[in-house]
């Protein structure tokens, strides 16, 4: 199944770390907070991981994609 | 017809709070049937009969005849939330929502203060199809009124033990608009800040204390138990083809008090609201409503779907006519403010997004071009946070740009054609009260 990744809002503080892993699919905003552009495929799925282990306030994850 | 001039019964007066002022219900063809015989349990059993038997397929059988839909807003059905919570594993909670967000929401605060027992129906009724032993109550912060009328129909039942063993718990929600949000209810519930939080899934599978839980809007539980009590057929007999029932509505600023009436839907706009109000602009469905252009209501209905085909959102049933010598540029950029002010500023879209959007507003107010940079907040704040706050704020706002065109390119010449020039440049720091008003 495809995944996404997704944002807990109130904890992501726009550190940008997810940003710096995986500028593919996550960019960053006008403030600095993440603006998930695409989906995760095999390619990136590594990426993705890391992407969700490096954030300091643990804000993203990795979840089915929906719809 | 029109609810501001001819009515056959008298309108009942009540005070939620003691800052809000008086509230004028007027009697309806069912949720709002018999409010002139008082809030007592004897009254209401007089007027709606004693509470049906029903099991889990009776009220989903009623349900495959009758889509009621949640009345606190998004309009979701209630068969699906009821489904979910049934199929989920552990033991189910349901929750009564009477904490409305909508500052400008009187309805439910008008059935708990005159037909408290109608929602308590709806919830024992839900409540014993789910096999659930507790009805959390969450009642609002800002109508001390409300929580007792609530709280002391809870006792009265409880003294007349018609509920059986189910268990009545209640909480107070915090004077916030995002408060009533379903995720920051039960983070309420659970004892933590009343914030909206992230939700991983449905709370009907896992929501207070991970267990399937049941939550909507105090509404939504009286439309349940008039079901229960007419059947379908019953239910039917008012309301269209694809939206049965009746539904209520707050109407505030044309020029009365505040009121709330219940009509079926499908009836026309205008019939519920004078000629003078139809021709004025009026916000409908809220602060997370929509603009109506004058005259744009007249040849619509009291419908949800009819009026989110033509871009117009229903949301709670509150109606907010443009007062006079108002500039809904204007009026606008105040909600903005208002509702930038009401984030709880911990998801940074909204944190950041609501006050650019406020400088945006004002910017189209004052005949700048602010439509370039509209678009663009609309694509950083859209689906980007915890609850739908800065998506409703941003429909606002969305909906002024499309209602006010003509308006937009008048201020952007240097005229308003609702306020005289004289005095439509008030100072900024101004414009950030009265919102409310």
């Amino acid at each position: 199944m495809t995944k996404q990744l997704r944002v807990d809002w109130p904890s992501c503080k726009g550190r940008g770390l997810c940003h710096e892993i995986l500028p593919e699919a996550i960019q960053l905003d006008e403030w600095g907070y993440p603006l998930v552009v695409s989906d995760i495929d095999e390619d990136t799925i590594g990426l993705a991981r890391e992407a969700v282990k490096v954030c300091p306030t643990l804000a993203l994850r990795m979840v089915d994609a929906r719809r | 017809m029109s609810h501001t001039t001819t009515r056959r019964t008298p309108t009942v007066e009540v005070r939620p709070s003691e800052n809000y002022g008086p509230l004028q219900v007027h009697p309806g063809p069912r949720l709002l049937d018999g409010i002139s015989h008082g809030p007592s349990l004897a009254a209401h059993r007089a007027i709606s009969g004693p509470l049906p038997d029903l099991d889990l397929a009776g009220m989903l059988g009623l349900l495959e005849d009758v889509n009621i839909r949640g009345r606190g807003g998004a309009g979701f059905p209630f068969t699906i939330k009821l489904e979910a919570a049934a199929g989920a594993k552990g033991r189910a909670t349901v929750v009564v929502n009477a904490s409305e967000g909508e500052p400008a929401s009187m309805k439910d605060a008008a059935v708990a203060l005159t037909k408290p027992h109608l929602i308590l129906d709806g919830a024992v009724l839900t409540a014993r199809v789910l096999g659930a032993k507790e009805i959390h109550l969450v009642l609002p912060g800002e109508h001390p009124a409300v929580r007792r009328s609530l709280t002391e129909a809870v006792a009265e039942r409880e003294r007349d033990g018609t509920d059986g063993r189910i268990k009545w718990r209640t909480h107070t929600a915090d004077q916030r608009f995002v408060a009533g949000q379903a995720r920051a209810v039960i983070e309420l519930m659970a004892g933590r800040e009343n914030l909206p939080v992230t939700s991983w899934g449905p709370e009907a599978h896992k929501g207070y204390k991970n267990r399937p839980t049941l939550l909507s809007n105090a509404e939504t539980y009286t439309q349940v138990a008039a079901l229960a009590a007419l059947g379908g057929e019953g239910y039917r007999a008012l309301g269209t083809e694809d939206e049965p029932g009746t539904c209520l509505l707050t109407v505030n600023g044309d020029g009365h008090r505040p009121q709330v009436i219940e009509v079926p839907h499908g009836t026309a706009w205008s019939d519920v609201l004078t000629d003078r109000v139809l021709d004025r602009p009026v916000l409908v469905g809220g602060y997370h409503g929509t603009w109506a252009a004058p005259s744009g209501l007249r040849d619509v209905p009291v419908s949800r779907s009819r009026m989110t085909d033509l871009g117009l959102a229903l949301g709670a049933g509150v109606v907010l006519p443009l007062e006079p010598g108002d500039c809904p540029l204007h009026r606008t950029a105040r909600v903005t403010a208002y509702l930038a002010g009401q984030s709880a500023r911990r998801c940074g879209p909204c944190l950041n997004g609501l006050p650019a959007l406020y400088d945006a507003v004002w910017a189209v107010h004052r005949g700048q071009d602010g439509s370039e940079r509209i678009e663009q907040l609309g694509a950083l704040l859209a689906r980007r946070g915890a609850c739908a706050h800065p998506d409703g704020t941003l429909r606002l706002v969305q909906s002024m740009m499309t209602a006010f065109g003509e308006e937009i390119a008048l201020h952007a010449d240097g005229h308003c054609s609702y306020v005289e020039r004289a005095s439509s440049h008030t100072n900024r720091s101004g414009d950030l009260t009265g919102a409310t008003r």
